[in-house]
């Protein structure tokens, strides 16, 4: 038995599935006919069943709100006590609700890019919306067909209250990490739209390319703050004391993440110079496969994750999507190989272009490194028949000389000039930058770095040394022509190039956080049981538990240590209150009390002091503790914000002309 | 320029990544198995990774050291005995799902790394649940 407005939205729901089909079947026969009728009237069932994706996921979210536990989703994932930000990112907390707010997702684009393109780009349009509306019909068909939100609990039931989102979930950064994954994850459907669509009509001019430049930037972006906001929360909450563990489920992430990034980076050559038409096609069909492989992997169950969704009878379905998406992409593609041929040739190694094609090569070296890995243990069974496991010392030992790679090629390429580079221009550009990182080579060298280490530290000074070099030439130019006073002058070269300063400001972003990833070569870590005046050393800290007091709080019961921290030889440098927390400490069923570590972190710019109060035994008054030294990790989140500010920048629209 | 020259320098850094790749995984290689095969198999390596549940009731901490811990791992109807001396995770208790990685010795699992997979009780099926407050009409 559900009410009203439950009704409504699984009511929308199959209205969305069926408005799907028709727009599918009415564009169809427009494509035939050419008759534009069937043209309004297949745009206008697009947008009727967008709008009805939007009205059910709508109502679902209502559901949650007010607790409407006639609904198997809502009775599973809130409870009436769960704060109202968790009752809303129940939404996404689930199987069923994910997908329909996937669709959700999907359905908003599809109503900006019809909206977008009301009176242009005629001739793609069809083709764009056939294709997003595609999607929205598969995803549709599971949420209606197999996995359904609006599912009523078993008749002859009636929940009291329902089961509660997990405490660890009930964080703000957990509650809007999902969904920023989603835009970007979902976006990346537009361009996908669009390449597709203009190799249909035979469109091989970059007329698509402009169209979706902006979207993907912002979908990109999406995904990045997606990923950030991830490595983020695991490292304030879950207490291992590091960010980023190779997951499958994280692994899924970047991999569409990758491709995607060097896709921005090849577009601009397809723009400028009119090159690897075939390959951006190439790089935004994978781009796209891998982010529905991503949902793959997530709901399939093959992986065994962290990241745990219940295993369900999804996987096959996704699995023949993405197939499907490779095949027939794939298959126009090589059927339009002929149009999309282009004349025009790298005319030399030291140029913009061929910096850019290396960019690319290695950002998808990177991302077959990581899918290697992550499916390894899927293609050792399938081939010698035991699963076999390839965990992170796997994927760093890897990934590093790859990543290097690419931060030298960030200080490189743009610095090139476009089609070939003078001699006098190179050594112009360079002799600077490599002055200035071998004097940091030297110094490294001095106080003991070795290895990557050394490497990594010496090319993070070289780019970051072009970059701030290209600023300075940019100030001094506008100084000389115009006499304006260097901040100003700064204010205006990034607004007259917002592109090109923007990505500086990025690839910035990106030196500081490889300064972030090096620090972890320098982790200290120690586990320890203590009991109160008991002392500990770590990396010349001294750790003393003073004490162990106890509060109780609204949802739950906590033990505080009082952890005293001192610089041996130097005096005290903070005192760290970690917590051992039971939520729910009052339920009378054992089984919903749930433990929590509450983590302490004193961070500084060199180092941040870590930690987390994994165990107490009131009998034995003895407490369990895990201490981290981890270096730099701050110039990773510092890096992140920077990130978003230059990528900003750079897609922020330029002012409109009077 | 000529294009061949580019292409072929393409395909010599591709060719030199992938080996670099393929051949990382040498000596990183943990065999995934399941309780009974790890028991009635024969192996030359002593890594190895383990599923299962952590049997209820059958965790034992020491009553000296807080962090030192053996429980038994189930899986089917076989079980092992896994020794843990390192931080637990928060989700660590009876009954939930675990993957636990270290070496096998005497009949026995010495594992450095165990991960929860303990959702369970917030993915489950609501009607298998005993925990809430369900009435019949």
């Amino acid at each position: 038995m559900i009410n009203t407005f439950a009704t409504l939205g699984a009511v929308s729901q199959n209205l969305a599935l069926g408005f799907s089909l028709l727009t599918i079947i009415l564009l169809s026969l427009y494509l035939k006919n050419n008759d534009s009728r069937l043209f309004i009237s297949g745009r206008r069932a697009a947008l009727i069943s967008a709008a009805l994706v939007v009205i059910s996921t709508l109502v679902l979210a209502r559901e949650l709100i007010v607790s409407n536990f006639n609904l198997e989703y809502v009775a599973h994932y809130t409870s009436r006590a769960t704060p109202l930000l968790y009752k809303i990112s129940a939404l996404w907390a689930g199987q069923a609700g994910s997908l329909l707010f996937w669709v959700f997702i999907l359905a908003i684009y599809v109503l900006i890019t019809i909206y977008q393109n009301w009176n242009s780009n005629q001739a793609l349009m069809p083709w764009v919306i056939i294709i997003v509306i595609s999607v929205q019909f598969f995803f549709l068909f599971m949420t209606n067909f197999i996995t359904n939100p609006f599912t009523p609990v078993e008749a002859g039931i009636i929940v009291a209250d329902g089961n509660g989102l997990n405490p660890l979930l009930q964080n703000v950064t957990m509650a809007i990490h999902p969904p920023t994954l989603y835009l970007g994850y979902v976006g990346f459907a537009i361009p996908f739209a669009f390449a597709m669509a203009a190799m249909i009509t035979k469109d091989s001019s970059a007329n698509w390319i402009r169209i979706v430049r902006r979207w993907t930037l912002v979908t990109w972006l999406a995904l990045g703050i997606g990923i950030l906001l991830g490595a983020w929360w695991a490292y304030q909450e879950l207490g291992w004391g590091g960010y980023w563990a190779w997951d499958p489920v994280e692994n899924a992430s970047l991999m569409p993440w990758l491709t995607a990034t060097a896709f921005i980076h090849s577009i601009i050559i397809q723009e400028k110079r009119d090159m690897l038409r075939v390959w951006n096609m190439v790089l935004i069909i994978t781009t796209f496969a891998l982010s529905i492989f991503g949902t793959f992997l997530t709901r399939s169950g093959i992986m065994s994750s962290v990241h745990s969704f219940a295993t369900s009878s999804l996987g096959p379905l996704f699995l023949g999507f993405v197939f499907l998406i490779l095949a027939g992409s794939f298959l126009l593609l090589i059927y339009r190989l002929p149009i999309l041929r282009t004349t025009n040739r790298i005319e030399s190694f030291i140029s913009r272009e061929s910096g850019f094609l290396f960019n690319n090569v290695v950002f998808i070296v990177m991302c077959f490194a990581v899918f290697w890995g992550t499916m390894f243990p899927v293609l050792t069974e399938a081939v010698r028949g035991t699963k076999i496991t390839v965990g992170a010392p796997f994927f760093n030992q890897v990934n590093i000389p790859i990543g290097l790679a690419l931060l030298l090629l960030t200080g490189i390429g743009p610095l090139l000039a476009w089609r070939r580079t003078s001699k006098a221009r190179l050594i112009k550009q360079f002799s600077w930058p490599i002055m200035i990182s071998l004097v940091g080579l030297v110094v490294l060298l001095l106080i003991g770095m070795k290895g990557y280490i050394l490497v990594s530290f010496t090319l993070a000074i070289f780019v970051a040394t072009t970059i701030l070099l290209e600023f300075f030439a940019g100030i001094m130019a506008r100084k000389r022509r115009f006499g304006e006073p260097a901040p100003l002058a700064f204010w205006r070269i990034l607004r007259k190039n917002r592109h090109r300063y923007g990505g500086y400001i990025v690839h910035f972003s990106i030196v500081l956080m490889f300064v972030g990833f090096t620090g972890k070569a320098f982790d200290k870590e120690i586990e320890i049981a203590v009991r109160a005046g008991d002392k500990f050393h770590l990396a010349g800290y001294e750790f003393e538990l003073d004490k162990i007091s106890t509060i109780e709080r609204s949802n739950h019961f906590a033990w505080i240590a009082h952890l005293r921290v001192t610089e041996i030889g130097a005096g005290p440098v903070t005192e760290l209150f970690p917590e051992k927390r039971i939520y729910f400490h009052r339920d009378p069923d054992q089984r919903k009390r749930q433990p929590h570590s509450e983590l302490d972190i004193h961070t500084t710019l060199m180092q941040d002091i870590y930690s987390v109060f994994s165990g107490y035994d009131s009998q034995t008054e003895s407490a369990s503790f895990k201490i981290m030294i981890n270096p730099l990790v701050n110039w990773v989140w510092i890096g992140s914000y920077i990130f978003v500010i230059g990528t900003l920048f750079a897609l922020w629209p330029p002012r409109r002309k009077q | 320029m000529k294009r061949s020259k580019i292409a072929v320098a393409v395909v010599v850094v591709v060719a030199l990544f992938l080996m670099w790749i393929t051949t990382g995984t040498q000596g990183k290689e943990v065999p995934f198995l399941s309780v009974a095969e790890l028991q009635s198999g024969d192996y030359d390596q002593s890594r190895f990774r383990l599923g299962g549940n952590v049997q209820s009731g059958s965790i034992l901490i020491s009553e000296t050291d807080l962090l030192d811990m053996e429980f038994i791992l189930q899986q089917g109807e076989a079980t092992i005995k896994v020794h843990y001396n390192k931080t637990r995770p928060d989700l660590f208790e009876d009954d939930c799902e675990v993957i636990v990685e270290g070496e096998y010795r005497k009949n026995e699992f010495y594992a450095d790394n165990l991960m929860t997979k303990c959702a369970s009780r917030y993915e489950g099926d609501l009607r298998d649940e005993n925990s809430y407050d369900l009435e019949k009409i």
